[in-house]
Order: C-alpha cells, then sequence, then structure tokens
C-alpha cells in the first residue's frame, strides 16, 4: 500500500492569469488553461531565441518560447548539419548559444569549440584544448564525462575533470583564467555543469564513490577566485549552518548534525558530493541543489542518519549559508543520490499558492516541496519501487522495507529501483502550456551484495555488488508527463531501452527526448503521441536544446554519445557503440548552407 | 553513482575476515602471513628483478635486459589464487574493475586486450607501478608476494598471457602457437646514426 500524498487541486486559470501577469510573462504563455496550475519565472529572461545556460533558465524548466517547430510540422524535421568532436566517453550536455555563435565541451580531454552559426557547416571559430591529466579518467566513477558548461559576461565557464574549473574568452578562445578545486590524486573529480548567477559561478564535486567529501563553491566570474565553500557533511560551520538554517523536519533539527549522524570521523570520507544540477530562485535569493550518496556505501558501516547526504540544500549564494535542507533518503542503503535537478514552479495546492520545487529522486519518488521552507507537500513514485512501504508525510520520510536492507555478503534479490534510481541525473523539462514535467525515467531493478570496505584513497569506497535487470513490463525505459499537483502520471511513453536523456519543452506544443538504443523523438505535450523520431550514430545521454539561427530558422540540436551510467546496460545485444556526434536539425534540413551550390 | 557491470560468478562468502578502516601497513589486512603451501618451494623474483622490463616495444635491435618469461610463482596455487581473490576485493581493485573483473573504471581484465602487457610480469609491474590513467602504484603498500597472489588470481580469469608469449601478447598474437616471424634473411639491421641513408 502505497501511503503517498495525492493533494488534488482543480485548475485555476484566473489566478494563474494574474501571476502570469506579476512575473512578467505575457508574450510566453498563450494558454491560460494548462493542467496542472504550475506556472514558473522564467529569469533570468535571456532572448528566446538564445540558449545561454544548461536549463536556459534559473528555475531549470528547459523550456523553449520558439514555437516555429510545432506539432504540425514537425514531421519534416531533417539534419541540417553535425559536428563530431570524436571523443568517446559519455556527451552528457546541451550547447548554449548566445548571438550567433554555439559553444560545445567534449568529454575527457574536454576540449571546448565555438562554432560560427552564421556560416555556412558551423565551421570552428576557435578550439580551446586545456589539457587536464590523464589520471582524472581512472578516477571518475561513472565514466570521463561533462554535463554541462556555462555562459557569462563574455566567458565559457566549465569544469575539467581534474578538478580545475576554467574561463574561455568566447571572442578569443584564450583562457582567462583557471582555479584549482581538489586533488584528483585522491579520487575528486568533477563533471557537474557550472551554474551562474549574477557576478558568481557555483560548482561542485565528484568522488562520493571514492570517499571524497561533496562539497558547492561559489567563484568569482571575473576573477576565479573562490568566494565561500560549503561541505555536505562535517560540523556546521563546514556544512555553512548558522543561524538562519531551518529544516522543516524536527528529526532534521540539532547542532552538528553532520558530524554527530556518523560513527566518529566518518564524516570525513562520507561522500554527499555536489555532481547535479543548481537551481536559483531571484525573489527568495536562494540557491537549490543536491547531495549524493553517501559514503562507503555499505550502510552497515556507517550507521546514523549520515546528514547531508542524499539531500537537497537552500543556500543564499553571496555567503553559502544555509537556509533550509532536506533529507531525502536518510541513511541511504542504495545509492540513491538527491542530485536531481530541481525544477522551481509556481503552483496552488492544497488550497494555497505555493513556491515550489519539484525533484525526481533517485529513490523513486518525485517530490513537490516548498521551497521557502522545505515542507514536502506531494510525494509519490514515479517509477517502480519496492524499498519503502510508503511514504509518512508527518515525519517527511518514506518508510523502508526492512527486507530490503542490504546485508554484508548476502545476496538481496529485486530491489527497486537500483543504484542508478527511479531516475539518474538525465534533466527533466516543463512546459507552462500544460503545467506537467517531462522526464526520462528508470524501470530497472538489481540484486545486490554489500561487501565491507576499506577506505584507501584514490580508490572506490564502494561495495555494492550489483547485477540489473528490468522492472515489471520488461522494458528499461519510459518517458512520462507528470503532474507536481496530484502527483500522477498524465501519460507515459514505454522504451525498451534506457531513457536517459535530458528533456526540452517548447512553445510548440512538443516535448523532445532521446533513447540509450539511439532514438531522438518529438511528442505532443498534450497526449504523449510520438510525432517524430530520428535514429542517431550512438545512444542519447544529453539534453535537447532549441535555438533561432542568424538566418531566422528554429533548430533543434542533440548530441548522440552514450556513456556514463547508461553503460550499465552495455552488455544488452545491441547496445550502441559510443558516439561523438552533434545533430542539428531544423524544418526540411534547411540552413545558412540552403541554397548555395558549393557553401564555403 | 558509481556502477558495476553484470556479474556472472558469485562470490564465496568464506572471504569474511576483512579488514575495516584506514589501513596503514595495508600488509596488516592479510588474515595469514603465509598461504603457498605449495608455492613455498618457488622463490619468488628478487625485488625489483622486474623494473628494467619496457612497457612497449624494443628500438631498434635492442635486447632485452631483463627477463621477459618470468612465472608466477604462486600461478595455479588454489590457496594464492583465493586470497588474490580477497585482496581483489578487500584491496578495492573490484571497485573500479569490477567484481567479475570486466571492467567499469578501470579496464577489463578476463580478456586478452592488455594495455600494459598481460603476462604474469607485466601484470605484476601494473599493479606494483601504477598507471597513468588512474591506476594506483601498489608497491609502496603491499608487499610483494601479495601482488603475486592478485596475479595468481588473475591468471585464471582468462585473459593473461603466458609468461613464455611476451613477443607474441606484443604483437596481438595471444594464444596462437604459430607465429609468422619475418624470415631470417630478411632482418634488417638498424642504420648507424652516423651513416643516414642516402637518396639513390
Amino acid at each position: 500500500m502505497r501511503a503517498a500524498s495525492r493533494l488534488v487541486d482543480s485548475n485555476w486559470p484566473g489566478l494563474l492569469r494574474v501571476a502570469v501577469m506579476v512575473i512578467g510573462l505575457t508574450t510566453h504563455i498563450e494558454a491560460a488553461e494548462n493542467d496542472s496550475s504550475a506556472i514558473a519565472n522564467f529569469a533570468p529572461n535571456d532572448p528566446p531565441g538564445e540558449w545561454r545556460s544548461q536549463a536556459r533558465d534559473f528555475a531549470s524548466t528547459r523550456y523553449s518560447p520558439l514555437n516555429q517547430i510545432t506539432v504540425d510540422n514537425v514531421k519534416r524535421l531533417r539534419v541540417a548539419w553535425t559536428f563530431s568532436d570524436g571523443v568517446a566517453y559519455g556527451h552528457e550536455g546541451a550547447p548554449l548559444v548566445v548571438g550567433s555563435m554555439m559553444y560545445v565541451v567534449a568529454p575527457f580531454p574536454d576540449v571546448a569549440y565555438a562554432l560560427d552559426l552564421s556560416k555556412p557547416g558551423s565551421p570552428i571559430k576557435w578550439t580551446y584544448a586545456p589539457d587536464p591529466a590523464p589520471l582524472a579518467v581512472g578516477k571518475a566513477c561513472c565514466d570521463a564525462v561533462i554535463r554541462g558548461w556555462a555562459y557569462a559576461r563574455g566567458k565559457l565557464i566549465y569544469n575539467l575533470l581534474d578538478d580545475h574549473t576554467v574561463a574561455v574568452d568566447v571572442q578569443t578562445g584564450k583562457e582567462v583564467w583557471r582555479t584549482k578545486m581538489g586533488n584528483v590524486e585522491n579520487g575528486e573529480t568533477m563533471t557537474m555543469s557550472p551554474f551562474v548567477v549574477g557576478d558568481k559561478v557555483f560548482v561542485g564535486n565528484s568522488g562520493g564513490e571514492l570517499g571524497k567529501i561533496g562539497w558547492l563553491a561559489a567563484l568569482d566570474v571575473e576573477t576565479g577566485k573562490e568566494l565561500w565553500r560549503a561541505y555536505s557533511t562535517g560540523p556546521d560551520d563546514l556544512v555553512k549552518i548558522g543561524a538562519d538554517f531551518k529544516p522543516y523536519y524536527g528529526w532534521m533539527q540539532g547542532k552538528d548534525l553532520g558530524v554527530t549522524s556518523w560513527p566518529a570521523d566518518m564524516w570525513k570520507t562520507g561522500g554527499g558530493a555536489v555532481w547535479g544540477w543548481i537551481s536559483f530562485d531571484p525573489q527568495l535569493n536562494l540557491l537549490y541543489y543536491g547531495t549524493a550518496n553517501p559514503s562507503p556505501r555499505v550502510p552497515v558501516q556507517r550507521p546514523g542518519l549520515n546528514f547531508w547526504t542524499s539531500s537537497v540544500f537552500a543556500r543564499n549564494p553571496d555567503t553559502g549559508a544555509a537556509k533550509w535542507a532536506y533529507s531525502f533518503t536518510p541513511h541511504d542503503q542504495w545509492d540513491y543520490d538527491g542530485v536531481n535537478e530541481n525544477v522551481l514552479l509556481d503552483l496552488r495546492i492544497g488550497g494555497r499558492q505555493r513556491k515550489v520545487l519539484v525533484q525526481f529522486n533517485r529513490n523513486a519518488y518525485a517530490y513537490t516541496i516548498d521551497r521557502e521552507t522545505g515542507e514536502v507537500l506531494v510525494a509519490a513514485p514515479f517509477a517502480y519501487e519496492n524499498w519503502s512501504s510508503g511514504f509518512d508525510m508527518k515525519s517527511g520520510r518514506a518508510v523502508v522495507r526492512p527486507d530490503k536492507e542490504p546485508k554484508p555478503n548476502v545476496k538481496l534479490e529485486d530491489v527497486c529501483p537500483p543504484d542508478i534510481g527511479g531516475k539518474d541525473w538525465q534533466p527533466s523539462a516543463f512546459s507552462p502550456k500544460t503545467g506537467l514535467l517531462y522526464a526520462g525515467i528508470f524501470n530497472i531493478c538489481m540484486d545486490l551484495t554489500d561487501h565491507r570496505q576499506s577506505y584507501i584513497a584514490g580508490t572506490p569506497y564502494d561495495g555494492m555488488e550489483i547485477t540489473r535487470q528490468a522492472g515489471p513490463g520488461d522494458h528499461w525505459g519510459e518517458f512520462i508527463a507528470w503532474d507536481p499537483v496530484t502527483g500522477t502520471k498524465a501519460w507515459a511513453i514505454k522504451e525498451k531501452s534506457m531513457t536517459m536523456s535530458g528533456a526540452l519543452a517548447t512553445a510548440g506544443d512538443l516535448v523532445f527526448y532521446g533513447t540509450v538504443d539511439g532514438w531522438f523523438r518529438a511528442v505532443n505535450d498534450r497526449t504523449g503521441q510520438i510525432l517524430w523520431s530520428q535514429k542517431l550514430g550512438s545512444g542519447i545521454n544529453a539534453a535537447p536544446m532549441t535555438y533561432l539561427g542568424p538566418d531566422g530558422r528554429q533548430y533543434v540540436a542533440i548530441y548522440a554519445g552514450v556513456g556514463g551510467a547508461a553503460m550499465v546496460a552495455k552488455a544488452m545485444p545491441g547496445f550502441p557503440p559510443r558516439g561523438s556526434t552533434l545533430y542539428v536539425f531544423s524544418l526540411d534540413g534547411d540552413s545558412v548552407a540552403t541554397g548555395l551550390e558549393m557553401p564555403q | 553513482m558509481c556502477f558495476v557491470g553484470p556479474s556472472s560468478s558469485h562470490l564465496r562468502l568464506a572471504v569474511a575476515a576483512l579488514c575495516v578502516g584506514v589501513a596503514t601497513t595495508l600488509s596488516a589486512c592479510k588474515p595469514h602471513a603465509d598461504s603457498t603451501a605449495q608455492g613455498a618451494s618457488r622463490a619468488l623474483p628478487a625485488d625489483g628483478s622486474l623494473a628494467a622490463l619496457p612497457l612497449g616495444d624494443l628500438a631498434g635491435t635492442a635486447k632485452l635486459l631483463a627477463a621477459n618469461d618470468v612465472v608466477n610463482p604462486l600461478a595455479g596455487n588454489a590457496g594464492a589464487i583465493e586470497e588474490g581473490h580477497r585482496l581483489f576485493i578487500a584491496m578495492n581493485c573490484a571497485g573500479c574493475h569490477g567484481y567479475d573483473a570486466k571492467g567499469n573504471m578501470g579496464p577489463d581484465l578476463t580478456d586478452a586486450y592488455w594495455r600494459y602487457g598481460g603476462t604474469p610480469s607485466a601484470i605484476y609491474n601494473s599493479i606494483y607501478e601504477g598507471r597513468p590513467q588512474g591506476m594506483p602504484a601498489w608497491g609502496s603498500a603491499l608487499p610483494a608476494h601479495d601482488i603475486w597472489e592478485i596475479v595468481a588470481y588473475l591468471q585464471t580469469l582468462g585473459g593473461a598471457v603466458a609468461a613464455n608469449e611476451y613477443h607474441a601478447g606484443m604483437q596481438g598474437d595471444h594464444g596462437i602457437t604459430s607465429t609468422a616471424d619475418e624470415a631470417p634473411g630478411l632482418l634488417v639491421k638498424a642504420t648507424a646514426p652516423s651513416s643516414p641513408p642516402q637518396p639513390p
């Protein structure tokens, strides 16, 4: 029995219209009637044809107001041009478009390219090769990936796998600054996309599988100087927990919980890496981001609630001070990281207008959380799970099933979801036209045998021996539309292979996503009807994006280059080879080269 | 979010005596000092004797300065293999190479593809010295005997190159019994640097 909250509320178009006007979105939203009442603030309101950050806006909606490509003409999408960077690791980021330039960064060795969209074939304007240390490849738990890059004030900013953050002048391709953030020899790497607010760029680490303590740091955009760093475990001063910190639930309140919820000193190797996405609410002036699994992954070695791993933090971006936190999976026993994207929405729930964040957590619950207080408003499974027997809304905790708790050296069969979750980091999208979120999710279970671990710096502090298989229905993937008010699916498309790409929603009433077996699809955002599909050269893990070219045409772009956690399925028959190609589509394949007999 | 690939073999539950916590002297994790009842008569190669074995092929007609056919003195020793398997898990090798050794963060150790050589001595050196893309150097942490036990375990997984197949392994002919070397009459001696080749 599920005890998940299903707080149903009817649409309220009147209030929606008011809210839309208040936030100033008069042009982007035509449909006043939306399926859930959820809306978003699209700050920083970048030019409609551009795509300047990985999720396009602070709220992480991945929604574009472009509407040349629609449900009626999407079947005419054809390849306009392609670009291959030749790197055989997982491609997980989305290109950025600023003005008439596109910026992409390949996975390790993290070479950046500027492509001139105003010229036929979008030729390379400059290439920047940062030459990171090869050692990093073998310290990255889950493929030598890069999950994204940022644009700010004339600079392309991204993380190298070997723990350096770099800024590159977008005019010249020359390095402006390079800041060392960690020691790769100890198993720390960086794979996440930096996130920029104003004059600060926020970056976090990977390495929880190797016992590295997680952190989020703020750097000065102009100089790369580190301004503050907040750790995920440890005493309150390291976690930047002070007088302002007010977690909603009593069991998360207390002094130095990042120390006392661990056996002696184990917080120092306790994980909680920050390798996922960051969101920002400019009105509340709060950053939101999640922390990853506790280390070692063998729970019997770390009795306690293991704060603040597998959690979400709300922090002041200027000081780093924590406002609240919420632990999705206290004493996480299955590697259910909390790093997935937090989409910031405003919606009406239980008769009240609420500012919320929505996260599809690895533990297979989708949470709608009040982003001012950290109160869970809705928690409902979006994928098949059997680790809990339901959700206790009073305590804000899922109820753990004792028979799904692993014991060392004992094979535990059929735990769902597996380590990679009911959904991994692949980001969802939100459309204000429907009020729905769109996400690629998993239908996977695992057999698990834990092995006690010794901490040896620079090696995995891990201990989960895992085999994985499909959950009920024998399909590994699914693409869903989700109502964050009711905690229910509006529709779902079952996919044979993993559905592990980001999603894109557009004002053309479309959502786009890709599959690990290489299909890129466009779907009607209200009905879930597949309107267009194109097989690409490799599996798709990256996020699609869309932009308006200098020629006034709308393009849709996606990288095909399978890797990362999708490699758990590599032994499946027909699993695609690696790839490194960016595909760019337009109606009829038209581009600035169209009509030129021999484009130069 | 680390992951390990599909595992075909179950671990022996007998290997339960794992050491936990930070090991200052890693060899202290060994539950017993010597498990080489069968192999005790065969001495380990002298410390450092493998250091002259190159990673790559030899330039010109240079001769190897080290024996390239060193046999693992613990190969086939059941006790050593079990201990090697235990160390493979306890020293976190499995965390990178997979509990089935079929590769994840680190490469597959069960196939015939070896970046740095698949003979017992080459595998020993890779463990002892570490390798550039993340393989730690264990020579400073594990005694030679432990490393040879791990090599003995890896030699049971099917991919290792026989000790006497050093050159065959280098040329991609691992397991192929007849190798077609150049006929002796076609061997060309290296040209001395002082007499560069002249145009015809």
